[in-house]
């Protein structure tokens, strides 16, 4: 029996954020939009992250030479229109997203690492972030929760956190009433490209097949992403990352802003209700599948000693953590691609094919969406999100055959 | 980081009875629990310091407290208690597990490592939300029985005690024994229902008496005190007293509204099976019949479907303290089986009396779950009336979110809901408002209970100072 | 709210200080039962202020949890039916002012 077969003008795999504020924004550009996803809207590492609004230069591109300074210069770019974006984003989704943009530090506790800072400061003070130095005693007098023993911070006041429960979900939700169409509990089966360039994507839901065919198909679901361009014999040099987050109970307004550690992996933050939230990248376990393998299926274990060292210096940045329960620790696993940054484009060997994966897309998630919807409508890529292009890696391609 | 052959988490009847097959048979072996001292729930005992020559008289405890007295005797037995068990986490070797422990009264005792586990959790007073639950003053049955058993305490002079399980009738004895006042029993079911349910299951009861002789003996004893037991009472709403001191209560009766002041309300409506630790570390359960919450599923001798984890007791589905013993027998039996310590025909001929002594009380224990049903008999909670009560999260907010869930798609389940309104974010980590949730998505959904995934269990399984983590993991 | 007497011999009383007031109580008994016994089924404000008061009594609902006295001057939150008082003990039912 021939499966039901319908037609999209954008097919977008993926109920994470960036499936569901592209889905959006494509939707505002009049565009007849799927959006498919194998569990739950914001099932993944969308709605498992920390939240952080983090905009101050990550310390790999001020370390690492001169092309990781230019790649920094452009996420600070990117990070200037996302703090716009962010800013105004409750209103353009007409509801509120806890997003509290009360400004975040970056601390130091060694000498060493308060001149890295301070390094990092005139950087971004020249590129227009206007990030100050705090000393040992700015600091302190700032903000009187954190340890005595620190040796410095450098202060952003646009940064903070958002509620990542409840973001996607509003994207979603403001994605229907501009008329796109999302399926959840929907997995794609099977991906190939017809003769004219048309994408055939087989689908499952609730054990019916189905058949959609659209000009335009977006990969927006993480590391799962990989695995769906395989299906198109395409490589995607995207890795999946199992991290660690924990929460604690409520406590008494403490932290009124994000705190990050420049020589070390930390987030940390406190939420509307008085929890307060510790992450910063610190590694959870993938269990390992009947083949031997990483199961990316299966949640990843809480790492015992890499929980106690993201508890370790969180208190020791801010002390009256100690004092605190801890409520739950969970683990998300979100994806890096082989050179850190986003991939974002369309991939060269397949027109019609887009990608938006791989690393702090919560940050820049809003943006990206949008410039990334713009370049799926408009055919031409944004140029602010041309570091991002999957086309870096068009030689991982070079014997795919399509269609 | 220390080693045993066995551990067996939860040092009530199921553990210790499990905790004297793998003494016996030479195994090392470490028993940890949250409370002081052993016995579990049913044998709460009284602080060490106290004196109490009376301590739970009667025949339906004779049998644990004579395991009590010989198993935690045994000098071989590595006793953890004031422990909470954080976590079951696959050893780093790969050899037996990783035990994370949090001490309950101040700083713990660092990790255990064990080539087996036993999870003999026991279960818990089905917490049931209704208007003006939250009042000091109302507390669980069992809350209130531990107080009075093992604290020697009654928190209040008198009394009401609500729900639908005959363990009201034991309770209430106990605490007119202490000095108490019962202002009334209240059974929500009535008690022609009771009844007709009964007569059909007592003839398989019958094959091991005892304890429905202790029912029948209680109800007298409690007619002989004047006592007021009502049935068809649905518990409505409660309000704190004047003052604020104590509470009232109030009931829809059969023949009109009833109304009780009194100091403290316990509510016994059946229990859940502990099982977040399994939950946690991956072993299978199932939703629990009549009464909710999720039991550890094991294939007939105790081995959950997770290698070298085991489970017995009320945490395999909640039977009373006579089944524990045995299946905690049975357990221990196949323990010391998988060390190498008995061989399959051994292990057969010596687990023969348990299952057959278990087989017997399937009668009773049919009988009590048929008449204890809470289904249909739990109290409304809409509007205002807190679902979440470590979060303050209402009714009306958890009955917005599956509708906000149920227009994303309808693959959701307890855990979508948390994360749209907070509710199970808390102290009690989603221990109290899961059932509930759950009961409510299934109602929504139109589909069981059994269907709707529930909480994700998280580490840890219960809340833990951060000093401690940080300080126990350099042991 | 009151102990059992009858059938019941305790050791000699002690004292610990709940919320800043010195009050008796007997070695091995919880936390919980020391502040009921000030005829206190408060143990807890909700976040709307209104009182709350203990109820499983097992540790799991952490309806009861209060702030006890740690090493060094610390605090931590435990379920106070689960901690047994010691001499000297220091219990807070609402946090302390040095953790606020």
């Amino acid at each position: 029996m021939a499966s039901q077969v319908s037609t999209a003008d954008v097919l977008i795999v993926g109920g994470g954020l960036i499936g569901c504020a592209s889905a959006w924004h494509l939707a505002d550009h009049g565009l007849a939009i799927e959006l498919v996803e194998r569990g739950h809207i914001n099932a993944g590492a969308s709605g498992q992250n920390a939240g952080s609004l983090h905009f101050q230069i990550e310390r790999r591109f001020l370390e690492q030479g001169e092309q990781a300074a230019r790649e920094g210069a452009v996420i600070v770019l990117l990070s200037k229109l996302a703090i716009g974006d962010w800013a105004t984003l409750e209103d353009r989704l007409g509801r509120p997203l806890d997003i509290a943009m009360h400004g975040g530090l970056m601390v130091a506790e060694t000498e060493a690492e308060l001149d890295l800072l301070a390094f990092k400061v005139g950087r971004e003070n020249e590129l227009g972030l206007s990030t100050v130095l705090l000393d040992a005693a700015e600091l302190r007098a700032h903000s009187r929760c954190l340890s005595p023993a620190l040796a410095g911070a450098a202060w952003l006041a646009e940064e903070g956190h958002a509620n990542p429960r409840i973001l996607t979900d509003a994207y979603a939700q403001a994605a229907k009433q501009r008329g796109a169409v999302l399926h959840t509990g929907t997995r794609v089966t099977r991906l190939t490209m017809e003769q004219d360039g048309t994408y055939r994507v087989q689908l499952v839901e609730a054990g019916k097949e189905r058949t959609v065919l659209a000009r335009k198909v977006l990969l927006a679901a993480g590391h799962w992403s990989t695995r769906l361009a395989n299906m198109l014999g395409l490589n995607l040099p995207l890795y999946p990352a199992p991290l660690t987050m924990s929460v604690t109970d409520r406590a008494d307004p403490m932290l009124p802003f994000l705190v990050q550690h420049v020589g070390q992996r930390l987030s940390m933050k406190q939420t509307d209700d008085g929890n307060l939230l510790i992450g910063g990248g610190w590694p959870s376990r993938l269990e390992r599948g009947e083949d031997g393998l990483p199961d990316l299926d299966r949640p990843a274990l809480v790492d015992s000693a890499n929980l106690r060292a993201n508890l370790e210096v969180a208190a020791r940045v801010m002390p009256a953590l100690r004092q605190r329960s801890l409520l739950r620790t969970w683990t998300g696993t979100t994806c890096v691609s082989a050179d850190q940054l986003p991939i974002v484009g369309e991939i060269s060997a397949a027109p019609g094919l887009f990608v938006a994966a791989g690393g702090s897309l919560f940050t820049l998630g809003p943006v990206l969406a949008r410039l990334l919807a713009q370049t799926i409508a408009t055919g031409t890529m944004a140029e602010e999100i041309a570091l991002f292009s999957p086309a870096r890696f068009a030689k991982l391609d070079a014997f795919a055959v399509l269609p | 980081m220390r080693t045993y052959d066995v551990a067996i988490v939860g040092g009530g009847p199921a553990g210790l009875a499990a905790a004297g097959q793998v003494l016996e048979a030479g195994l090392s072996l470490c028993v940890i629990d949250e409370q002081q001292r052993p016995g579990g729930q049913i044998l709460r005992q009284p602080p060490e310091t106290f004196a109490v020559p009376g301590w739970l008289p009667g025949a339906s405890y004779r049998n644990a407290r004579a395991l009590l007295d010989r198993v935690a005797a045994d000098e071989r037995m590595v006793w953890f208690g004031g422990q909470s068990v954080l976590a079951i986490q696959p050893a780093a070797d790969n050899d037996g597990w990783d035990l994370v422990l949090a001490g309950t009264a101040g700083p713990g005792s660092g990790p255990v490592k064990a080539r087996r586990v036993l999870v003999a959790g026991g279960c818990y007073d089905m917490p049931v939300a209704f208007a003006g639950w939250t009042t000091p003053g109302v507390m669980s049955a069992g809350g209130l029985q531990t107080l009075v058993k093992a604290q020697q305490f009654l928190p209040g002079e008198r009394v009401v005690l609500f729900g639908t399980h005959p363990l009201m009738i034991v309770l209430a004895q106990q605490v007119i024994a202490a000095g108490g006042d019962l202002a009334a029993v209240c059974f929500a079911q009535p008690f022609s229902r009771m009844a007709q349910l009964a007569l059909g299951k007592i003839p398989a009861a019958l094959a091991s008496p005892g304890p429905l002789v202790a029912a029948a003996q209680g109800m007298a004893a409690l007619r002989k005190a004047g006592v007021a037991v009502h049935f068809g009472a649905s518990v409505e709403r409660c309000d704190a007293g004047p003052e604020g001191r104590g509470v009232q209560v109030h009931f829809a009766g059969k023949a009109g509204p009833l109304h009780f002041s009194a100091d403290v309300a316990a509510m016994c409506y059946g229990f859940l099976p502990q099982s977040d630790l399994l939950r946690q570390c991956g072993a299978e359960v199932r939703w629990s019949m009549p009464a909710g919450g999720w039991e550890a599923v094991h294939n007939g001798l105790y081995r959950s479907s997770l290698a070298g984890l085991y489970v017995a007791g009320e945490t395999t589905g909640v039977t009373g303290s006579d089944a524990a013993m045995s299946e905690g027998a049975m357990a221990g039996l196949a323990i010391t089986a998988d060390a190498g310590k008995l061989d399959q025909r051994t292990l057969d001929a010596r687990i023969a009396p348990y299952r057959r002594r278990r087989q017997r009380l399937e009668g009773f224990i049919d009988l009590l779950r048929t008449v204890a049903d809470p289904r249909g008999r739990l109290p409304e909670a809409s509007g205002d009336t807190l679902l979440c009560r470590c979060e303050d999260i209402p009714a009306q907010a958890v009955d917005e979110a599956i509708i906000e869930a149920t227009a994303m798609g309808r693959a959701f389940g307890a855990s979508e809901i948390k994360l749209r309104c907070r509710a199970g974010m808390g102290l009690c980590q989603g221990r109290s408002c899961e059932h509930a949730l759950i009961r409510r998505i299934a109602a929504s959904r139109k589909v069981s209970e059994a269907s709707v995934a529930g909480f994700k269990a998280r580490f840890p399984v219960r809340p833990v100072t951060i000093s401690q983590l940080i300080d126990n993991g350099e042991q | 709210m009151s102990r059992i007497e009858r059938g019941v011999t305790r050791p000699e009383p002690i004292t610990i200080v709940i919320d800043g007031e010195t009050v008796p109580a007997f070695s091995g008994e919880t936390v919980a039962v020391a502040i009921l016994a000030r005829d206190q089924l408060r143990f807890r404000d909700d976040r709307s202020g209104r009182a709350r008061g203990m109820f499983c009594n097992m540790g799991t609902c952490g309806e009861c949890t209060v702030w006890v006295g740690a090493e060094q001057g610390a605090w931590e939150r435990l379920r106070a039916c689960l901690v047994p008082v010691r001499p000297g003990l220091e219990v807070c039912r609402c946090p302390p002012e040095d953790e606020r």
